[in-house]
């Protein structure tokens, strides 16, 4: 038997990345209506900052972004390149499966990044938000965290649902309703009941945590228990996401 | 068969006792064959019959319940990358990246498979299939005979003993037919082993050394074309399919396989 090479799992990330990277930079469109719809909420939102206070108005607008980008991007483009059989070429070569998700998901980390420190550069700048040095470093961190349930979200849909169609009107409904309900749920308008299982919700718990962490000294014991249940909703996300996930859409 | 391939030689795709099922409906039954390098070896079969899950399990796409594959002596199962890096797959649909350039397309596959392609060498394989103009060009900008003469190109990147062909000719004129043709043989003549599937009954017979007829997800015939029509033209069923008088390989396969439409 002939000694056969395999190349570096880094060689191959590197690979896969820089096509994941070319190809997010070649849907320019998409990538503008990810990151410019909380822009425009937070430029918008510019006269209420008084009223909301900055936190609420940084964190709503970061948990807008990270929605858009778990459910609006993240996976309509796994649904869409599993449906043209994207992953099947990509797996039939000496490739872990690891590396393909893994060069996916460091894209849409930097996208989350990249979002996030807009939000925090428009907030400074246009609505004249100032943060501590820590509130800017506990928001990046806790906008990964939020990151992971809205990732782990659109996983476990790209999961259970196998035609890219059905994918996109779902992640379109769960965003409008993600979006709506909580925003209005948060402002005390759709009434008590809804209003605290909004307070609950992935939303709601996402929104409160990266709150908190914009302002590390106003954290308190109900913060802790939405940091843990952002934990818990990620992981429960993830491990349906992954359990459920077929590379063909078949 | 090619005169490289002595008796003893091993086989570069050996497939043992493999059984796959999808819940309770067994797709492959107790298939066994081998390919050998300098072959083109052909898996014929109705729709439905077993020949893309038999495909499959050998690409690594699905995990069979039974049976041993081996690719250039490394066990699938066991050495996964190890085989597949012997192996170069070109999938029924094309499916590559339609944001990237053919470029990208290319170095990005010989990345994936360790090998190292700067722009004039990307420009040199793009020539070699006719195609250095559309190396800025994207998939779909292609014509069908176009995108598998890249597809192939990319599958073979990395020089692989075994080359997989999943349908690879459907859709192609007879031109791009024939060239695809040529380079299937271009591959067997420097010692690869290809194994085709195939609807073409045609093609079949005259690319391929070897035939395995698969139906209901069990090899019902082996041999090669000419054996097969010679073994089986007396046969009732395979008389009655003849249409012009000649027994030829579809009449034989339509004689062991059926006059039924299958889904």
């Amino acid at each position: 038997m002939l000694e056969t090479s395999i190349p570096k799992n880094s060689t191959v990330l590197a690979a896969l990345l820089r096509a994941d990277f070319t190809i997010l930079w070649r849907n320019r469109r998409s990538l503008r209506l990810v990151l410019l719809l909380p822009l425009i909420i937070l430029f918008s939102w510019k006269g209420l900052v008084d009223k909301l206070g900055g936190v609420f108005v940084l964190s709503s607008c970061i948990t807008i972004g990270l929605t858009s980008i778990g459910l609006m991007g993240y996976t309509n483009s796994i649904a869409r390149d599993r449906d043209r059989g994207i992953f099947q070429r990509l797996r039939v070569g000496p490739v872990s499966a690891w590396t393909i998700m893994t060069s996916r998901l460091l894209v849409q980390v930097a996208m989350i990044l990249l979002m996030t420190i807009l939000i925090f550069i428009g907030g400074y700048f246009v609505d004249h938000i100032q943060l501590s040095p820590a509130g800017y470093v506990a928001g990046l961190l806790l906008a990964m965290l939020g990151g992971a349930v809205y990732l782990g979200m659109g996983q476990a849909i790209v999961g259970r649902i196998k035609n890219p169609d059905t994918v996109n009107s779902t992640t379109r409904l769960v965003y409008f309703v993600f979006i709506m309900i909580g925003m209005f749920g948060e402002f005390g308008m759709l009434g008590e009941i809804l209003g605290k299982i909004v307070v609950w919700s992935p939303y709601g718990v996402v929104r409160r945590v990266l709150a908190s962490s914009l302002a590390p000294a106003t954290w308190t014991m109900e913060n802790t228990y939405a940091l843990l249940a952002s934990v818990g909703y990620a992981a429960v996300f993830i491990v349906l996401g992954v359990k459920w996930f077929k590379w063909e859409s078949k | 068969m090619n005169e490289q391939l002595s008796a003893d030689a091993s086989p570069i795709l050996d497939v043992q006792h493999l059984n796959v099922s999808y819940g309770a409906f067994q797709a492959v039954r107790e298939v066994s064959f081998s390919v050998y390098g300098g072959e083109i070896f052909g898996l014929l079969g109705p729709n439905g019959a077993g020949k893309t899950s038999t495909l499959s399990a050998v690409e690594g796409l699905l995990k069979p319940d039974t049976g041993t594959i081996t690719v250039a002596g490394y066990d699938t199962r066991q050495k996964p990358l190890h085989a597949r890096a012997n192996m170069g797959v070109q999938l029924q649909a094309t499916s590559f990246q339609p944001e990237l350039t053919i470029a990208e397309i290319i170095r990005l596959f010989a990345s994936i498979y360790g090998v190292n392609l700067d722009e004039a060498s990307v420009k040199e394989k793009l020539a070699a299939i006719n195609l250095e103009a559309a190396a800025g060009k994207k998939i779909a900008e292609l014509s069908g005979g176009q995108q598998q003469r890249v597809s192939l190109i990319i599958s073979t990147i990395h020089n692989p003993q075994l080359v997989l062909l999943d349908e690879p000719t459907t859709g192609l004129d007879p031109q791009s037919r024939r060239q695809l043709w040529e380079r299937m043989e271009h591959f067997r003549n420097n010692g690869h082993a290809v194994l085709l599937t195939t609807h073409s009954m045609e093609e079949a017979e005259a690319v391929c050394d070897r035939i395995a007829i698969i139906d209901h997800g069990r090899i019902i015939a082996i041999d090669t074309p000419e054996a097969l029509i010679d073994k089986h033209r007396h046969d009732p069923e395979v008389q009655k399919a003849v249409r012009k008088g000649k027994v030829t390989l579809e009449d034989v396969f339509i004689g062991l396989t059926g006059t039924a439409v299958r889904s």
